[in-house]
């Protein structure tokens, strides 16, 4: 017979494991708070990449599509960081190292697959790892008469008055890239300012946008017949019949990293630490570089033969890849936005 | 008095009244217009003129989760701003015009202060505000800083009422025998009625478009309708987008139709 105390019992003990029993389990299942992109990119992480990630690691990743990311990191506390993992291109990594955001380096210590990868992945101008590049260079029309351009300079060609593109430089990388490449092409290198601007003001009139979403549909649209963009921009429309192309210059590419890195704060380091592992595992690095047309910063990535005649997969071909120095830039950016704000207003 | 009397001479000076009204009609509803043609044409790209007809981004907008999801938490959202700012705005406008309080001129411009703070700072310091409550970044903390932004909509409007009020109505309802409570029901209410739901419908438009208090505030996979957007517009720009915007311009559209099917919004403007 069940006594009156007996019942309370297994109700108090019911009430318990009914209370108890969610928190213990997510105290068990930790979170790994990421930063990623959209797009394509989004799709594939969030319909393969992650869901494998939280299987084999048994944790749940919240992954953060929504920007501006940097800002939030530094609103947050050090100790408690909003972001476990940060991804973002290489400037802003170098804005946050300087605030003790992100760690200085990663080494094959803690990431045993960096050990894997290309030197550019890890160089002294990256802060924490680049798993994947794309090469910025020159997209243009092909049913404009035009031929494939050689050199960075081919896009002062007087014909293309009107009809070249370009960035809002203070808002975008990639035009931050060109006005560097800039200065290499017409003076004595990436930091040689002076001749940059001045090459810029002789690129007017140039369409200038915010995004390179933006760059991708003017070509499309044929509203520039040559612009400043990334390989991977141009060829995710290949085999969809539009008479756009890129051209690698021969004066070379600049670099545009996507980086992974850590927060000091977080307190999931280790899974962080496995999460940038995955992501520069062969088979994942493969997955993703075919989806969105990424170079992948493990050498040991086999891929497939259309992929990889056109992407950075080969020492000599990686050879070609330009790293800025954002550290440099970002602590001019001030002046250098005001001063090219000035050229290309209007 | 004759028709003919009434009718104006049609002069050089309407003409460049109406030629006037044109253009700033035009300069209002061309990106409207733009808006359609990008959402009905094949394309993936802005190109004039269209080369078709199509419904493939309405198709692709409905069937993507993201949007589904970002246009129910705006929509609940909204609702919720609607609900609580109607009320706190309400509440507040009647306290300001007929409490008596000392100081409500400058209680009046301190609730008001919202509308002349930069919400993408508004949005900033609410994050901060959480982060360091250890709230972290919940449904109801986006709602309670879209509903600051949009109180003082509502606060405006129901204060012009009030401030156009014949209150001797109130008193001979009063002297009749109301009680104070039946006399807001049954004679304050319906009377502020209008200038309240008109502040609503403004409410619900601020929090349905609502982006930068948003931008700080949404949670990964929990993320309204224009911070989807602009975080898609940067990979994808794609005529989705115009349909997205479409379907915002149809849902406040309804929104506003159908508070004028219900309270008869007219009645406001005649005020």
């Amino acid at each position: 017979m069940i006594t009156r105390r007996k019942a309370l019992q297994v109700s108090a003990v019911g009430v318990v494991a009914a209370v108890g029993a969610p928190s213990i389990l997510h105290a068990q299942t930790r979170t790994l708070k990421i930063t990623t992109w959209g797009g394509k990119w989004g799709e594939v992480m969030k319909g393969s990449v992650l869901p494998a990630f939280e299987k084999e690691f048994k944790c749940t990743v919240s992954a953060d599509q929504a920007f501006p990311f940097l800002p939030k990191l530094q609103a947050s506390p050090k100790n408690d960081p909003l972001y476990d993992v940060f991804h973002t291109n290489s400037n802003e990594q170098w804005n946050a190292v300087l605030e003790d955001r992100v760690m200085a380096k990663i080494t094959a210590k803690e990431v045993p697959n960096v050990a894997d990868c290309y030197p550019y992945a890890v160089s002294d101008k990256i802060v924490g790892v680049s798993i994947f590049t794309s090469a910025i260079g020159l997209g243009y029309r092909t049913d404009k008469g035009l031929a494939a351009p050689k050199s960075w300079k081919d896009l002062a060609d007087p014909k293309l008055a009107g009809a070249r593109g370009g960035y809002i430089i203070p808002v975008n990388s990639l035009g931050q890239c060109h006005l560097m490449m800039l200065g290499k092409i017409y003076g004595k290198g990436l930091q040689d300012l002076d001749a940059a601007y001045k090459a810029l003001e002789a690129l007017k009139p140039i369409k200038l946008v915010d995004f390179t979403g933006q760059m991708e549909k003017m070509l499309l649209a044929g509203e520039v017949s040559m612009g400043v963009i990334h390989d991977s921009g141009i060829y995710r429309y290949d085999g969809q019949n539009q008479p756009v192309d890129f051209a690698g210059p021969g004066e070379g590419v600049m670099a545009l990293e996507q980086v992974l890195n850590v927060t000091p704060g977080s307190k999931v380091k280790d899974l962080g630490f496995a999460y940038i592992d995955y992501m520069l595992r062969p088979d994942v690095q493969k997955m993703l570089s075919e989806a969105v047309w990424y170079s992948p910063s493990n050498r040991k990535v086999k891929l497939d033969a259309k992929y990889d005649a056109k992407l950075y997969t080969t020492e000599a071909k990686v050879a070609q890849l330009i790293q800025p120095d954002w550290k440099w830039y970002n602590a001019r950016k001030e002046d250098i936005d005001a001063r090219v704000t000035r050229i290309l207003k209007g | 008095m004759s028709a003919a009397r009434n009718r104006q001479p049609f002069g050089y000076g309407r003409a460049a009244y109406l030629t006037l009204n044109a253009l700033l009609l035009t300069f209002l509803l061309a990106p409207i217009a733009i808006i359609v043609v990008f959402a009905l044409n094949p394309t993936p790209y802005i190109s004039f003129p269209p080369v078709g007809i199509t419904g493939r981004w309405f198709a692709k907008f409905f069937n993507s989760s993201d949007f589904m999801n970002a246009l129910w938490l705006s929509l609940w959202t909204a609702s919720c701003v609607l609900a609580l700012s109607i009320t706190i705005g309400g509440a507040c406008a009647l306290a300001l015009a007929r409490g008596n309080l000392p100081g409500s001129r400058f209680m009046t411009a301190f609730f008001m202060s919202p509308l002349m703070l930069p919400a993408i700072l508004i949005g900033l310091a609410l994050f901060q505000s959480y982060l360091m409550a250890g709230i972290g970044r919940p449904v109801w903390g986006l709602i309670m800083g879209h509903t600051l932004v949009a109180v003082p909509y509502v606060l405006r409007t129901t204060l012009a009422v009030l401030y156009n009020f014949d209150q001797r109505i109130e008193e001979a309802a009063a002297v009749l025998g109301a009680s104070p409570a039946r006399v807001f029901l049954e004679v304050t209410l319906p009377l502020i009625r209008p200038g309240v739901f008109a502040g609503g419908v403004f409410a619900f438009i601020v929090s349905f478009d609502q982006f930068p208090v948003s931008l700080f505030l949404v949670m990964p996979k929990n993320e309204t309708l224009p911070v989807v957007l602009f975080n898609y517009m940067k990979f994808d720009l794609d005529g989705a987008i115009a349909a997205a915007s479409m379907v915002s311009i149809l849902l406040a559209l309804a929104v506003v139709l159908a508070l004028e099917k219900l309270i008869g919004l007219k009645a406001y403007v005649k005020l």
